[in-house]
């Protein structure tokens, strides 16, 4: 009897401990975070968007852009000096601009989780990381070094560093944009999404078949619209396969993915 | 004891959590609106067999692939380009060589002569899934190897868009020949491809708005009898006509109503023409509208609950709406220009239109209260949209101008798709106007 209060107790202990530890309910919210995240999230989707960067972007900007991303991708755990090291990217018009939105900026170039869009010719080069580091010694400011300062006490969410960056999922989006044939003729409905989970291997090529998520409603003789769309979103990950993967380093963020698959603007017309 | 017990609640809360946060998610909302590649391969058929089905299995391949391209939404690949041949498929596809060649569906079939019976076997099959997604067996006389073609096309089309078929469809229409003050009128029929084209009427009459039976092998048309209008009624596989009523006045647009079982029309009496509904077992004539001004084409929903039609009792021409007893009536038209000719989809959602603004005529959809207005095409006259079977295509008639010694003028079917784009002429023996589209052959 005794020995079972004692195991309840600690078993109450236990739970309530990992809990305090692990759910973020009991974290105390960092009050700087949100209006951070969310200039952040601007600033990226406009950079990121795929279509939109290929069409129109300043040709200067999307320069510094891509050259900061082949930096960045190539040495995950570097800090933003390198980046800014490169002076070849900037002229006077970017400077102004950067000092303008600085700390918009710093935040957009540190927090891990926005990595910029990975390219193929964006293979990890160790060797290439040497090179940068050495430049960013040389060509370091004092400015700057205030701002690695800054970012310093920003960049503290390693954990943060393996997830995929929007750019990535933007990357990823895009593909399977691309592959999919949109069944038009399915009428309009809220519930018309399909949630498909794919499991990667690192080359980007399907690890097993795609499996759609709603399974019931995949044999169901009423939801045959359903099961055409759900089809044609299978199709389209078939024909991907494989797709262009993302950094390698964050391979556990991607290797499995839920895409859903969501006509309902277009259905409505 | 206790020890163990932790261990595994704290291995399964972590299992958890990893896995909670380890699937990422990502929206696709937009996809790639290019036709979808669709292979369809000739036919297979025994070498032994009785009769010689060379030119049918070639022929059955071409009906379907130009069914599935004409609706806009496939693009057939090029039997050149097909690498694996036709003996071997009907054993089973080499998905990749398909693959290979982009086609992401692909047709294979069967034909077989049984007792002057032809059977026709079609599988449709999805090559980046490597499986067979439908398969029919279909059995009919020889010579009606088009129809069958129609109807397979039908299924390739609901099993890859979701939405049902248009294919094994009639059109309906006034064929017209002659110069335009002087035109000889006669009713036609053929199928939605333009083959098996037929007269039903020999054009000794004037024949005006022929309208098909939702429900029935059947047709409603006007036709002057001694310089009056009547309403027919016309069963096309019996060729049985009857006359359902002389009415006095002038009369226009016959149409069913979705049950088969009325005919909605508007009739003009003392220079005021109204909205009237007749049933036609009894013959009984109920008056819907009653106002001083001219209500016409009239057009039920198809549940049957609702009623279009156009009237100029606000100054202009405009769409109403109101419920089968007549009550209710509202306008839902609201841009600029006139409004006429109002057809509610078979789907139910829309109200397709021809509107005339500044001189030019347009084909137009707007949603049921009105809302939504979208004009899919321009031109210097056409009207009359009637709907494909599904609400997915409209078709109408078009005219071109006649110059100033009156040649030139011409008049022709057309199709358009909802989304505004592949808009096609249909071909007809002569001049044409005033369609009617039937539902799918029962």
């Amino acid at each position: 009897m005794r020995s079972s209060i004692l195991s309840s107790i600690v078993l109450h202990l236990a739970i309530m401990m990992m809990a305090i530890v692990s759910l973020p309910i009991f974290n105390n919210p960092d009050l700087e975070i949100p209006p951070i995240v969310q200039v952040e999230l601007i600033e990226i989707s406009e950079k990121t968007n795929v279509p939109k960067v290929s069409k129109k972007k300043d040709k200067k900007e999307v320069k510094k852009i891509e050259e900061k991303e082949v930096e960045k991708i190539n040495q995950p755990v570097m800090k933003p000096k390198v980046e800014k090291s490169n002076e070849k990217v900037k002229d006077a018009s970017d400077k102004d601009e950067i000092v303008k939105n600085k700390i918009e900026q710093k935040m957009f170039e540190n927090i891990p989780i926005k990595k910029p869009v990975i390219k193929k010719k964006d293979k990890f080069d160790p060797l290439k990381i040497a090179e940068l580091i050495d430049k960013s010694k040389d060509t370091k400011t004092v400015e700057e070094d205030i701002e690695d300062l800054e970012y310093d006490a920003l960049d503290s969410t390693p954990s943060l560093d393996n997830k995929l960056t929007l750019s990535e999922e933007d990357a990823i989006r895009a593909q399977f944009m691309q592959c999919w044939s949109i069944p038009i003729g399915i009428p309009f409905d809220d519930t018309m999404i399909v949630k498909i989970k794919i499991s990667l291997n690192t080359d980007g090529s399907l690890l097993e078949p795609p499996e759609v998520l709603q399974h019931e409603r995949m044999n169901k003789p009423s939801e045959k619209y359903f099961r055409t769309l759900a089809e044609s979103a299978l199709r389209a990950v078939r024909r991907c396969d494989p797709i262009k993967a993302p950094d390698i380093n964050r391979y556990e963020s991607w290797k499995k993915i839920q895409l859903n698959f969501d006509p309902r603007e277009i259905l409505r017309g | 004891m206790i020890k163990k017990t932790i261990q595994k609640l704290l291995f399964f809360y972590l299992v958890i959590i990893t896995n909670a946060s380890a699937l990422i998610e990502i929206d696709i909302t937009e996809g790639n609106r290019e036709p979808l590649p669709i292979a369809v391969t000739n036919f297979f058929y025994a070498e032994d067999a009785i009769k010689d089905l060379d030119q049918i299995s070639i022929d059955v391949s071409k009906v379907i692939s130009a069914d599935l391209e004409r609706s806009g939404l496939f693009k057939s690949i090029d039997q050149e380009a097909f690498i694996q041949k036709t003996a071997s498929m009907h054993i089973r596809p080499r998905h990749e060589d398909w693959r290979l060649i982009n086609a992401q569906a692909l047709v294979t079939g069967e034909l077989e002569v049984d007792k002057d019976k032809l059977r026709v076997e079609f599988r449709l099959w999805d090559t980046f899934a490597e499986k067979e997604i439908e398969a029919l067996v279909l059995i009919t006389t020889i010579d009606n190897w088009r129809r069958i073609s129609h109807m397979i096309a039908d299924k390739i089309y609901e099993r890859l868009t979701g939405e049902e078929g248009y294919f094994d469809t009639r059109i309906l229409y006034v064929s017209e020949n002659g110069p335009k003050n002087n035109r000889i009128k006669k009713l036609a029929i053929m199928d939605q491809d333009s083959f098996n084209h037929r007269y039903l009427t020999s054009g000794k009459e004037l024949v005006l708005t022929p309208r098909f039976n939702p429900v029935k092998q059947e047709i409603t048309y006007l036709s002057y009898f001694k310089n009056l209008p009547r309403v027919y009624l016309l069963d096309i596989q019996t060729g049985i006509q009857e006359v359902v009523g002389d009415f006095p006045g002038m009369t226009f647009a016959p149409r069913f109503s979705p049950d088969g079982e009325k005919i909605i029309m508007s009739l003009a009496r003392d220079g005021n023409s109204d909205i009237y509904v007749m049933d036609i077992k009894s013959r009984v004539v109920e008056r819907l509208t009653d106002s001083p001004a001219i209500d016409t084409s009239p057009s039920y929903s198809p549940d049957g609950k609702k009623i279009t039609f156009n009237s100029d009792r606000g100054g202009s021409q405009q769409i109403y709406v109101m419920d089968n007893k007549g009550r209710n009536q509202t306008r839902i038209s609201r841009g600029t220009g006139n409004y006429a000719t109002p057809v509610w989809s078979p789907r139910g959602d829309l109200i397709a239109f021809t509107k005339n603004f500044q001189g030019r005529y347009f084909i137009g959809v707007m949603r049921t209260d009105g809302s939504g207005e979208r004009l899919l095409t321009e031109n210097w006259y056409q009207e009359a949209p009637s709907w494909s079977s599904n609400g997915r295509v409209l078709i109408f008639y078009r005219e071109t101008k006649a110059d100033d010694t009156g040649k030139g003028h011409s008049s022709s079917l057309w199709s358009i798709d909802l989304t505004g784009f592949n808009e096609r002429k249909i071909e007809t023996p002569e001049d044409a106007s005033d369609p009617s589209w039937s539902r799918l052959i029962q």
